[in-house]
């Protein structure tokens, strides 16, 4: 009888901790942040647009670039190369810092010249972008 | 009356198990984590433009798709243009600090994109950005 009791009570504390339950929580954290890291990746490019009709205020400190519905792409009345663009943005920003660029676009332009044309401004250094359409 | 006593101790050693309670506390936690940290996707494939600038944008998390014929889609359905602020004016609403970024395709319209920009605009959300690829080389 005492004997038997015994056995059982030996048997029962030989278990140890389980192991389980932290696993379980392990692999929910686990795929957690593989959640969210597949979720939260779009680079983007911040441009500002200004509400429709008024004309921006610092007029005279901006730089215009306009953006044709053929693709090509005029700085101060010139047509240059969309790689080129890089090179007036720097040369009018080292004259004045607070260079902002106006980028006019045409409502038929492609967004892949568009977008292309922004990355440059900003390899320029300048950042305060401004984007409107025109017909 | 001796075989009664062995049972009471024995089922004392357990105790309530509280280990599955806690799984399943937890499982609902990280359930609702999930679920407003949620992305709602264009459902669009378009070709991205290419940029050295761009930034991630950790929180950008309403994606507006423009497709090369300017066709609108966002959260896997296509908008026309008249019904986007509405739209996004919803979704503003349930979720306040969400983000938008418009992944436009190479060849959609400025127009366009400018149009939904400004929808954008009106339907109250200000933080937006111009989806862009790190360059292929």
């Amino acid at each position: 009888m005492r004997l038997k009791r015994h056995t059982v009570h030996e048997a029962e504390s030989s278990h140890g901790i389980d192991l389980a339950p932290m696993l379980d929580f392990v692999l929910n954290l686990l795929i957690f942040f593989i959640i969210i890291a597949v979720f939260s990746k779009e680079a983007g490019l911040i441009v500002n647009r200004p509400t429709g009709g008024t004309p921006p205020q610092n007029a005279e400190q901006s730089l215009a670039v306009q953006i044709l519905a053929n693709g090509e792409v005029w700085v101060e009345g010139r047509a240059v190369d969309p790689r080129a663009v890089r090179a007036n943005v720097e040369r009018q920003y080292a004259v004045n810092p607070k260079l902002g660029v106006m980028v006019l676009a045409d409502k038929a332009a492609p967004n892949g010249l568009l977008v292309q044309v922004v990355d440059e401004i900003h390899l320029g250094g300048v950042y305060n972008i401004t984007f409107a359409t025109a017909e | 009356m001796a075989t009664g006593m062995r049972h009471v101790e024995a089922s004392e050693d357990h105790g309530i198990d509280l280990a599955p309670m806690l799984d399943f506390v937890l499982n609902l936690l990280i359930f609702f984590i999930i679920t407003t940290s949620f992305v709602k996707q264009a459902g669009v494939v378009v070709e991205r433009p290419e940029a050295v600038t761009g930034v991630q944008n950790e929180r950008g998390n309403l994606q507006i798709g423009i497709r090369e014929n300017g066709e609108i889609w966002m959260d896997r359905k296509q908008i026309p243009i008249g019904q986007l602020r509405g739209a996004i004016e919803r979704l503003h609403i349930e979720r306040p600090d969400d983000t938008v970024v418009i992944i436009g395709d190479k060849m959609a319209p400025a127009g366009v994109v400018a149009q939904v920009m400004d929808e954008v605009k009106k339907g109250g959300i200000k933080d937006m950005a111009l989806a862009a690829a790190p360059p292929a080389g």
